[in-house]
This record gives structure tokens, sequence and C-alpha cells, in this order.
């Protein structure tokens, strides 16, 4: 019997090309859609699912209020790992973790990479393999440093064993290779490519042994005991109790939520990537029933050519149960055909994805996984795409369809105009999407940041850069490449180094506020096309400004009424404020702009900013920057960022929104145009001798054409209608993610009512067109 | 001692074709005895499709009675209607009614598919039709690639293929020469020799006079045996 279903089934299929191609191609559009976005999802959810312990560790960040607002934090005190350790039951292991950037040097051969300095539970809390040296010796050494396979490769080449030998570090210190680590997937939410005891980093600094300063990265391990509210609530006290300061608790953020809900908001977890993995996973399901629906449509239409089958069947004996599971069968075969169209796509494809979405997705066929869910989608498509035709189709009665009846297609005409309507809402809606999304970007990439950030390089700053300063400065403007060169100790872009607790004149309730501090060259402001709303820049005489700073406008707002020129700021120094600087935008490109304090200091630079000439080439300017790098900092490789570039890089979830659903609108509307085509043809087939009827009565082509599209687009009007409250009540909705944001334009709903118009037109007229162009003779001979 | 293969008693149906009642059938009362055939004669619209699709039960009455081998036909489910059918009842079809996808042995198989026979077993009982009808030779061929002699004779093939105690032509020369015609008809004579009820509906007096007994159909009742 099934091998009977089977054998009609490619049988259809080879006599109906046109229309297996449509149903088969759409479907596998779907599929392979589907299953891009659920490898992108799996690779999301499987973020530091890597670990062993997935219900024992946990990241400690803090909440911190100010201005009664709580803010999150990611660094710890550096105490508190040790004492929650020995203070909080079900604490078992407890490690401080600071985050670095080393240059690795063997012979000739150097690398930077980064890495951390951990205390030695941190091996064991997150269950490092090793493959050279074991767990319990690895840090007994304090010069000790353990790396991972891959690096150990890319210094001393494969199959080299490494355990004991020395490794120069920034060309200044020696560590002792005590072990190397299998590499880390490359989906973990903290990286490393090295660890080395903590105790090296913290050795002389005096600040980081008290609860005052926050600097530490901090893990937790808690027993398969502990009870996870007990321990946090203890957590979220800890800090309290040692410092009798209410504005800060630390909690428990579980390894299971590091990548995917690590976004606070007045000290609650509301979302983050797990919100994009979640509409993803939506319009990838929705994008399948789009294709699932094509079929249902198709195969309604073609339910004529089918009926004398079921009539001849059902007076054959058959049971409705039976041509039901028919049906089904041939859906499901096309599905599977369509499976296997859509792994050759995938193949094709996914490469293109990979760079569109920056990741290295990998199908498996060999995975059970993957290959379960490509089976899964099978199954589910050609149900759900066969279920309706399959009951549609059963129901004919032999009587009517064997006497050639006409089939009443009433509701299912209906439906699947219905079906149309929803097809073409969804892609009108992905449209709409599409151009809000991408106005948004932009809007954001144009706004004012306060700061010139093209033409702008960055360096890091190593060996003897903040020595030779000014020597390097002369030497890059002289060289014609560069025009200006400043210092600062915290990325432009970037929050960086604050605090609170100052005093200033005309300031009440000083000390709540969060002030963020830059140290800085004189030129720094000028580098960066900072402007001065009033009074002066630093003096290039450091000595002379030495208690002078300049502040952001927003502070200087904070300072109240009239000029804030020679206002006094206490922290503990007094400093005179001699300069007023616009505001400027860093840590959140969509928030406001924090108040700044600049200092004339640079002894703790960590960036180094180039304003470039823009009338050399970018080729010719890198060449000459390095020639001074290299003749002044030799012992360091030339690294270089451009700050536009790492602008752009802040968008990157809200530019792969935009990618994504600009694919997928484009998808969306292939498949519904591969559904509408297939209906028009149908449609055009079955009108056929009421064309001819009215052709032989005198009607034009233009008027036939007008009468077949006219049903269609009135579809694509509804679709319209439904589609506009619901992108626009979507797309507000997601706008409402940003404080700096634009305002849906009406035009937008235009543009894209009357694109989804002009395609369904192309997409019917073509059949309509050739269906009015056919000699009436032929269609009324067929009866 | 003839059976009684089947019985209709005052069998009446009616449609509704708008706000109209429209009385397709009236009071039929008709007795068939095994190893009858009978030809169901009136102009077109007398009614003759109709009650071959209701003794057929592809159909049903609307009133009156219909007891098929002692069973009361209309008061039984749609489920064990169409259990006695298939398999007790053959159909053929003026347009043939071949299914355009299955090849000729394929056509002939299904209704063996649909009874649940097993595969040995309909291998041998198609093997037996096809050497009978002499169509081994295009049981290969679809049925596009037939005459539409050859159709029809593929057609009855498949009704009398499930050993059927009743054969239900609608018009099965309609659409064939005069040729093709007695062949067919010759069959059918043949048939129901060998034992097989026949009722086919037929605007031939020719085709007519192949039966044992004529029914002469007007506006949905009979007038005249």
């Amino acid at each position: 019997m099934i091998l009977n279903y089977i054998k009609i089934a490619f049988r259809t299929l080879r006599k109906n090309k046109g229309y297996s191609f449509l149903n088969i191609f759409g479907l596998a559009i779907g599929i392979t859609c589907a299953s891009l976005i659920f490898l992108w999802v799996e690779d999301e959810v499987s973020f530091d699912s890597g670990f062993a312990k997935q219900d024992q560790v946990y990241y400690v960040p803090t909440h911190q209020e100010y201005e009664g607002e709580w803010r999150t934090f990611n660094s710890t005190p550096g105490p508190l790992a040790e004492a929650m350790k020995t203070e909080i039951p079900g604490v078992v292991r407890a490690a401080r973790t600071k985050h670095r950037d080393f240059l690795f040097s063997v012979g000739e051969n150097a690398i930077n990479s980064s890495g951390r300095f951990v205390d030695e539970d941190f091996i064991k809390i997150l269950s490092l393999e090793f493959i050279e040296g074991n767990a319990n010796e690895a840090f007994k050494n304090p010069a000790a440093i353990v790396i991972t396979k891959e690096t150990a490769e890319l210094l001393y080449g494969e199959n080299v064993k490494v355990f004991g030998k020395t490794l120069k570090v920034d060309n200044t210190e020696n560590y002792i290779i005590s072990g190397v680590i299998e590499n880390l997937p490359s989906n973990v939410t903290f990286p490393f490519n090295w660890v080395a005891p903590f105790e090296r980093f913290t050795d002389g600094k005096e600040w980081t042994k008290g609860y005052g300063s926050f600097f530490a990265d901090t893990f937790v391990e808690l027993s398969p005991e502990a009870d996870f509210a007990a321990v946090d609530a203890q957590v979220r006290n800890f800090l309290e109790k040692k410092t009798d300061d209410a504005d800060s608790k630390a909690f428990l953020h579980s390894i299971k939520d590091w990548h995917l809900r690590d976004n606070f908001e007045n000290a609650k977890q509301i979302g983050g990537r797990i919100e994009s993995v979640r509409l993803f996973t939506i319009i990838a399901l929705i994008i399948l029933l789009i294709a699932c629906i094509n079929f249902m449509n198709l195969s309604t239409a073609r339910s004529e050519k089918r009926a004398n089958e079921v009539g001849v069947r059902k007076a054959m004996g058959s049971g409705r149960s039976r041509l039901i599971i028919q049906f089904i069968s041939e859906a499901l075969i096309l599905a599977f055909i369509s499976t296997l169209v859509s792994v050759l796509l995938l193949f094709i494809l996914l490469p293109q994805f990979n760079v569109l979405i920056e990741k290295e997705l990998v199908l498996g066929l060999a995975q059970p996984s993957h290959i379960l869910f490509l089976f899964g989608i099978t199954i589910v498509c050609g149900i759900l795409a066969g279920l309706y035709p399959a009951f549609y189709l059963s129901s004919f009665k032999p009587v009517e369809v064997l006497k050639g009846l006409k089939v009443t297609q009433g509701s299912a005409n209906f439906i699947r105009k219905g079906l149309v309507v929803s097809q073409f809402t969804i892609s009108i809606v992905f449209i709409i999407s599409t151009i809000i999304v991408y106005q948004q970007i932009r809007h954001i990439k144009n706004r004012d940041l306060g700061f010139n950030k093209d033409q702008l390089l960055s360096l890091n700053v190593n060996g003897t850069m903040i020595e030779k300063f000014s020597v390097i400065k002369q030497d890059l403007i002289n060289s014609g490449a560069v025009t200006s060169v400043g210092l600062n100790n915290s990325g432009v872009l970037n929050g960086g180094n604050n605090g609170s607790g100052l005093e200033w004149t005309g300031g009440t309730n000083t000390e709540d506020v969060l002030i963020f501090f830059r140290y800085v060259s004189s030129d720094f402001i000028e580098t960066a096309g900072m402007e001065l709303a009033e009074g002066r820049g630093f003096s290039e005489n450091i000595a002379k400004d030495s208690t002078n700073v300049l502040i952001t406008e927003s502070f200087a707002k904070l300072m109240g009424e009239g000029s804030a020129i020679g206002k006094k700021i206490d922290r503990g120094a007094t400093y005179t404020v001699v300069g007023v600087v616009k505001d400027y935008l860093f840590g959140d490109m969509y928030g406001q702009s924090d108040p700044v304090m600049f200092f004339n200091y640079h002894g703790e630079a960590s960036y180094m900013y180039l304003k470039t000439n823009p009338q050399v080439a970018t080729d010719a300017m890198l060449a000459k920057v390095e020639a001074v790098m290299k003749k002044h900092n030799p012992a360091f490789p030339f690294e270089y960022n451009f700050v536009d570039e790492a602008f752009n890089a802040k968008f990157k979830s809200e530019q792969l929104v935009g990618k994504l659903s600009q694919f997928f609108a484009l998808l969306a509307i292939l498949i519904s145009c591969l559904g509408l085509f297939g209906l028009a043809a149908y449609t055009a087939e079955q009108r056929s001798k009421e064309i001819g009827v009215r052709k032989v009565l005198g009607a034009s082509v233009s008027g036939i054409v007008k009468l077949l599209s006219k049903d269609f687009l009135k579809l694509v009007g509804v679709s319209i209608l439904i589609a506009i409250p619901i992108a626009w009540y979507t797309m507000d909705n997601w706008l409402q993610n940003y404080a700096y944001r634009i305002e849906i334009d009406w035009w937008i709903f235009v543009i894209a009512g009357l694109s989804a118009i002009l395609i369904a037109m192309v997409t019917v007229s073509f059949q309509a067109v050739k269906a009015a162009i056919a000699n009436p003779v032929d269609s009324l001979k067929t009866e | 001692m003839i059976n009684t293969l089947l019985s209709l008693n005052e069998a009446t149906r009616t449609v509704n074709s708008g706000s109209n009642k429209v009385t397709l059938l009236n009071n039929i009362n008709l007795d068939v005895k095994e190893g009858e055939f009978i030809s169901l004669m009136g102009p077109s619209g007398s009614g003759k499709s109709t009650l071959l699709n209701c003794i057929g039960m592809l159909d049903s009455f609307t009133d009156g009675g219909y007891t098929f081998l002692g069973e009361p036909v209309h008061s039984m489910k749609e489920k064990n209607r169409s259990k006695l059918y298939k398999e007790y009842i053959g159909f053929v079809f003026q347009a043939y009614h071949l299914i355009d996808e299955l090849n000729v042995y394929e056509n002939i198989e299904t209704p063996l598919l649909y009874k649940n026979v097993k595969s040995s077993e309909r291998k041998a009982m198609v093997a037996d039709m096809l050497d009978r009808f002499n169509i081994v030779g295009k049981k290969d061929l679809f049925p596009v690639q037939l005459s539409g002699g050859q159709q029809q004779l593929v057609g009855v093939a498949r009704a009398l293929i499930g050993k059927p105690k009743l054969i239900l032509a609608d018009e099965p020369t309609g659409n064939l020469n005069s040729k093709q015609s007695e062949e067919i008809m010759e069959l059918f004579a043949e048939l129901n020799k060998e034992g097989v009820t026949i009722i086919q509906a037929t605007h031939s007096e020719k085709n007519a006079s192949y039966g044992s007994r004529v029914i002469n159909l007007l506006d949905g009742k009979i007038v005249s045996e």
C-alpha cells in the first residue's frame, strides 16, 4: 500500500513538474532558512555548555546604586572571593580573576594573547582539562603559567612538549609553563588563552587587598547540595556586612545565563541575547509556516485534478482515512525531497551565512542532533502542509466528482485566500521591520557623538610609549601622516574608570552621582575632535595644570547656574575647573552622556590616539606610523584599531538583526511569490474557458489581465491593511529599547505596501498575460 | 431456487435545489435476482445514473427501503455500507475513470489493496485477469497510452478483480465506437453467463438487447418493464 502511495506521489511529481518545483523549492527554502536560524540558535544556547559543572558555577557581578538607580558592574573587591568561600556555607570554591593581554615571545616568534590572572580554584571551577601538567600542581610555582594547546602550538609548533619551558612575557618578565590545557570551545563568554596565579597580578598592589576597589571578576562554585536561593540571599547582603555600605550588592549569575541573560536594569535581570534567540526562533517558525502554507494552497488549488482520483478510489472501496494517509504520505515525500534539496542549499549558503553573522556554524550530517532536527522538520512540515489538503481532498463525494461536476470550492477558496493574505501580511511586516531597523541603525550611527571618530587611529600603549611620548608624537607629526596625537587611560568609546562621592561648588547630594575619570595628555581633546564650550584646554606643561581639570557640559550642569570655570571639585585633593568640554558619548551609544572629568596626567595611559591626515592614503599612513613605532618601541608588534570600526562593532547585535531581517524579508517574499505564482497559474487554468468565451465576445488582453490580477491584488491590499498595525506595534515596541531612537514615518508603510503590490503584480501578471494571449479556440475545444 | 440479490421498496431520492425540492427517484420498487442482466433505459435526466449510484451505495436514498443480500442498507452506518459494496459491488464508468498516474497493472490491483489482499495473492489475481482479457502485453502502459476500448477493458477488469456479485455499469460504451462497444457488451454477456449480476444504464437499444430484463425510467419513476 505504502509503495503504491510512493509510486503515485513520484508519478504525480513528474507529471506536474512546474507545480512540484514550486512546492519543493518553496519548502526547501523554508527548511533551509529555519535550519540556518536553528544552527545559530544552537550555537547561542550552547554557550559555556562545554564546562562540566553547569549547575554549580556562578559569576559574581555587583549591582550598585547611583542617584536612585541600580547599575550592574562586573567587578568585585579583591577579598570577596576568599571571604565568600570561608563564610558562606555552600560556596566550595571561589576565585578572583583579572583579564590581561600578554605579548608572548619565543625567539623571533611573538604573539599577543589575552588571558587571566586567576586564583587556583578557577582551574577546578571550570574543570579545565590538562594535557601536560596537572590541575593540582599547576599553580605551585608563583611564576607558573598554564596555556592552551593552541597557544602552545602557535609559540612552539605542533607536538612539542612545552612543560617547564620559560616563556618571556611583554619582553620583561619570565613565566614557567606548568601546564597545557585543552582549547576552549569558541562559544564561551569569558575566553582566555592562558591563566597565571593571581598573586603575580596583586603583588605590590596594596589597593587590591581591601573592599574599596572593585577590580576583580569573581567566580564561585557551589556544592551540589547547596540551595541556590539561600546562598544568593547571603551573597546579596555580604558586601553590606563587610563595608556597611548598602549601595553595593554582589549576586550570583549562573553559568547558564552568562551569555543569554546578561542584561540588568535596576538590579533586575531583563534578558539579553535570549531575546534575539527567541525572536529569530519565532521568525524561523513563521518562514516555515509560510512555506507550508504554499504547499497547502497549491495542493488545494489543484484539487480538481485530483478529485477524479479521489472519486475512483472511493468507488473502489477506499475509506476516507486511507485517502488521508495517502495524501499525507505524498506531502511527507515532498517534504523529504525538500529537505534533501535544502541540505544541498545549506552547504552552499552556510559559508555566506557565517560571514553575515560572523560565526563558524557547521552542519554536521554525522551529528545525531542535526539529523534528528532535519528529520523532525521534515515530518512536521509534511504533516502540517499535508493535513489540510488531505482532509479537503478526501472529503469529495465520488458521485459528484465522477460525474464531472465542478468541485464546490467555497470553503477551500476562502481558506486559500486567508492563507495568501497571511503570507503577504508576514512579508510586508518583514519589509517594514527591515526598513525601520536600518533607519534606527543609521540614526544612531549618525548621532552627534561629541567627538570625531573618523580618521582616528587607536594604539594600545605598551613598552616605552609613555616614556618616549613626546619624541614619538613629534616623529609622527613630522612624518606627515598624523596631525595630532593624544593619550588616554580609557578607550574613547568605553565607560572605564569612574567613581562617586565627590563634592563640588554648587552641588547638593553630590556623593551619589557617578563621575567618569579620564587621565589624558594635553592634546587628547583636540585629537579626539572634542570641542571646548568654554574656558581653555590643558597646557603642554603638565605641572602647570596638575590641579586643574576639564569637565563635560553635563557635569557643569550639576554645578548649577552660571559658568563652571573656576569652580572647585573635591576628590581627596581639590581641583579647579579651567574648561568645559561639550558632552560626548561613550559606553552605551544609545544612552545619555555621563559626566566626565579630565585630568592632565598621562602616566597611566592605556591608549594612544592618532588623528590621521586625510591627504595621506591609509596604506601609506599606516606604513609611516609603523615605521615610527618600530623605531621607538621596537620590542612590540605594531597593532592598531580604527575608532570608526570599533564604533561600528558596537552595533553588532543591531546589525545582525538588520541583516537577518533583510534576509528573511527577501526569503518570505520569495516563498510567498512562488505560492502566488502557482496559484495564479491554476486560477488562469481554471478560468481558461471563461477567458476563451470572453475573448470570443470581444474582451481585450488588458481587460483579461486586469480581470485575473484584480482578485489577487485585493488580497495583497487586505494584507497591507493587516500588516501595518502589526508592524507598527512590533517595531514601536522594539524601538522602546533605545533611548535614542527614530520616529516611525508613515512613508515606510507606503513604500512597503507599494512594493508588495508591485511584486504581487509582476508575479501574477506573468500568468495572467499568458492566459490572456492564449488562443480561445484551444481552451474552448477542451470540453 | 434463485436468491434475491437486492430489493428496493418505495425507494425515493430527493434533493434540495435552491428552495425547490426535486424528486430524482420516486417510489422505486425493484427486486434483482442473482444472475440477472438488467438494462436501465430512459432519456437523460430520467434518473438512471442516480438509481445506479444509490444501488452502488455511492449515494443513498432519502426514503424507502433498500435491502442488499438480506441486509437493510438504508439503516446502515457509512462504514458498514462501504464494507458491503467493497465486498460485493464493482463499478464500470462511462469515462473509464482509470487513475492516470497508475499503469494498467496497478489500476487493476487497486481494489485489492483496499480489501487488504496479500501481495502474493494479488499478483496471481491480477495476472489471471490480465490473461483473461488478453492485455498482458499492456500491463506496464499508462491509461493515456491506451485507446478508449482498451481503457474500458481495463475498467471492467478492475471492476471484476474483487470477484463482485454485482457489476454496476453507467453507460459503459458511451465513449466508445460501435466495434469497441460490441466487444464490451459481449464481455458483459459472457460474465453474466458465469453468474455475475449486471445492471447497466444505457441509451442504446442494441446494448439493452444483451440483457435479460429492461427497465424504463421516466422522471424518476419506473414506467415499464
